[in-house]
């Protein structure tokens, strides 16, 4: 049963010791990594719903990123003010133009790119801080987390909308980077409460005491041991908060203190027909369409990632 | 023996918790040598667990080591040193093993990089470098290909190569102590057989001082050099394994042995141990339960569940005495000759 063999390896002069020549479980020998994210995808795609909206969602990001190849006309360059002002759908605009003669297509597909841009990078500074925020309360616990997670509570208790307005406000004409800071930083506290409780939850679980008794120090053990373990959770957070964040900015947009004019979002260009929506029909349809089949195609995807990963359906189930 | 290499004195663990303080380990000390392997057995809730999380400085609060407590290695006290320092010496110079093969490794880390991880911490290694240290490690332990057990997660693979991988992970850096709580108990009994070598041929080779936590007798018999029995927060026996088995003074030791199932039926491989066990008859089990920590018994702390305890028990705790040079026991018959040779020859309660 037991063999011992001299090392080919360098280095040490140890002899192994052990099963060599037994025959490990077939399982054990295939399968160079079967890792956590494959297990994830294997999953997903069993979901019809999810692989629809992650189809859906991947058209309209090539769409968007190709938008100056597809685009026929510069987005915010009035065309024609007398000729081209407030056209109908046509052949050679598609969707129309806008009362300054802009065409509504190219709008789009320019806007998406914006309002898509800021949907990502918001919900993703929303996810890094409130995961920071989350783990270092979680880890630390006691004292320090009952604090934390109050303030949280008291930002959650603010209506989001209301704390968004009141900054826009004050801060005046937002920039891009603003609304993406401000969208980020008022985001983050659903996220902070996920990510704190799955570390406080995990923190004491055997392989994290292991990686303490190896001589990793506190912040290591959370950045590189615990944390990603909670990765799932937080990719569903991203892929929800994307989903808010767009119609976030739409409103926003809608009201003027979000995305400013001329430059063209799903929301802006909504706003400059929203005196005439029964007229200018065109101008409110299309990005409304363009917003909603993105928004459920981003949700579709969320919650497809949420199923693969919840863990009572069995993480790394094998076929 | 030498100049022990880890040297516990006067070890004492309290836990606050809502039932009041618990002490749950009360005045341990130990001394472990370099190259031996010293077995630390008792029940459940004795406090083997902590006094080990103690050595490394593990435990959180409500767990708090008492002031008094000193816990010695190359020099230093670990209880003095700050947590920076302490860091260094936890997987370089004291590893520890842990006893769920299943749970303590990351579910989400290669094995690889959980090995390589430890050099990282304490080397400046390359990847590359803490790698390659990594795949010597597995192949060091018996892990069969260890290039590909490298790349894979530890649902991968099976009970007693993870067991392996843990090792792997706590040797890597050659560390002068090892500690091992339970390192077989969630394995059967062949992969544990197998494990058990492994540990034995590596503590030869390594030279390392290993404290192998167990509640099996079994385990301590084949391995250890040395034996401490633990009840209670306190230990109650020390001596070299022969002598414990042939001649065990505290009548919780000779419980714990007649409590331990064995394939012969008379005269066990273990020695005089199966003096009382009745032939293939009944297991003998020790009365009771573990008292809880909040609220050890007065005198000596095993008085409620011992056969031969009488009034004096009760009343006064007994000190530890020593039987010979290297045999101590922390009971008042080893001071009374007399009433231990009156006394009958079942010293402990059975099932009947």
């Amino acid at each position: 049963m037991t063999v011992t063999r001299p090392s080919e390896r360098g280095g040490a002069v140890w002899v192994p010791v052990g099963p060599r020549d037994a025959a490990p479980p077939e399982r054990e020998r295939r399968r160079p990594a079967y890792g956590p994210w494959r297990a994830l995808w294997r999953r997903y795609r069993r979901d019809q719903g999810a692989v629809v909206g992650l189809a859906v969602l991947a058209t309209i990001a090539a769409i968007i990123i190709a938008a100056p190849l597809l685009a026929a006309y510069p987005p915010d360059v009035p065309l024609d003010i007398i000729a081209l002002k407030s056209q109908p759908p046509s052949w050679l605009h598609p969707l129309g133009t806008d009362p300054v003669s802009r065409d509504v297509l190219s709008r789009v597909l320019y806007g998406g790119r914006v309002s898509l841009a800021i949907a990502v990078l918001a919900a993703l500074t929303a996810a890094t801080v409130g995961t920071l925020y989350g783990a270092i309360a979680g880890y630390a616990g006691g004292a320090v987390d009952a604090i934390m997670m109050r303030v949280t509570d008291a930002c959650l208790s603010i209506p989001r909308v209301l704390l968004l307005l009141t900054v826009a406000a004050l801060w005046g004409r937002l920039s891009i980077g603003g609304l993406v800071l401000v969208l980020g930083f008022t985001g983050w506290f659903g996220v902070s409460r996920i990510v704190r409780g799955e570390v406080l939850a995990l923190r004491d679980r055997e392989w994290a005491i292991a990686a303490r008794a190896l001589g990793a120090g506190a912040t290591r053990t959370l950045l590189r041991h615990i944390l990603p373990n909670v990765a799932s959770p937080i990719i569903v957070a991203i892929a929800l908060g994307i989903g808010n964040v767009i119609l976030l900015e739409a409103g926003l947009s809608f009201f003027g203190v979000g995305v400013q004019p001329p430059q063209a979002s799903w929301g802006t260009i909504m706003q400059d027909g929203a005196d005439q929506v029964r007229a200018l029909w065109w101008l409110t349809v299309f990005p409304g369409l363009a917003i909603v089949t993105t928004v459920m195609a981003v949700h579709a995807v969320a919650d497809g990632l949420r199923r693969a990963a919840d863990p009572r359906s069995g993480y790394g189930a094998r076929p | 023996m030498t100049e022990p290499l880890l040297s516990i004195r006067d070890l004492r663990v309290t836990f606050a918790t809502d039932g009041g303080v618990a002490r749950a380990v009360d005045g341990v000390s130990l001394d472990l040598a370099a190259g031996e392997i010293l077995g630390l057995v008792g029940e459940s809730g004795c406090g083997k667990s902590v006094t080990a999380m103690s050595v490394l400085r593990l435990l959180r609060p409500p767990a708090r080591i008492e002031p008094g407590s000193e816990i010695w290695l190359d020099g230093r006290d670990l209880l003095a040193l700050p947590e920076r320092a302490m860091r260094s010496i936890r997987g370089r110079r004291i590893a520890m093993v842990f006893q769920e093969p299943m749970t303590a490794l990351n579910p989400v880390l290669t094995i690889g990089h959980q090995i390589a991880e430890v050099v990282r911490v304490h080397e400046r290694a390359s990847r590359g470098a803490a790698r390659a240290r990594a795949v010597a490690a597995l192949e060091q332990v018996g892990v069969p290909d260890p290039d590909l057990r490298a790349r894979q997660y530890p649902h991968q693979l099976s009970g007693g190569t993870r067991q392996r991988v843990l090792l792997a992970m706590a040797l890597v850096l050659h560390p002068a102590v090892l500690i091992a709580d339970e390192p077989t108990t969630a394995l059967d009994v062949t992969v544990q057989a197998e494990l058990l070598a492994l540990l034995a041929d590596l503590q030869r080779r390594l030279g390392m001082a290993v404290l192998l936590i167990t509640h099996d007798l079994g385990v301590v018999a084949e391995l250890a050099s040395r034996v401490a029995v633990m009840y209670a927060g306190q230990l109650v026996e020390e001596a070299p394994v022969q002598e414990l088995f042939a001649r065990a003074r505290h009548p919780y030791t000779q419980g714990l042995l007649e409590a331990a199932p064995r394939l012969a039926p008379r005269d066990g491989p273990h020695g005089s141990g199966g003096r009382h066990g009745g032939g293939a008859g009944r297991l003998r089990v020790i009365p009771g339960t573990v008292p809880p920590a909040t609220a050890w018994p007065s005198g000596c702390r095993f008085h409620d569940r011992c056969s031969a305890a009488w009034d004096r028990c009760e009343r006064e705790a007994p000190p530890s005495h020593a039987v010979d040079a290297s045999h101590r026991a922390r009971c008042h018959l080893a001071a009374e000759p007399e009433r231990r040779a009156a006394l009958p020859v079942a010293l402990t309660g059975s099932v009947r």
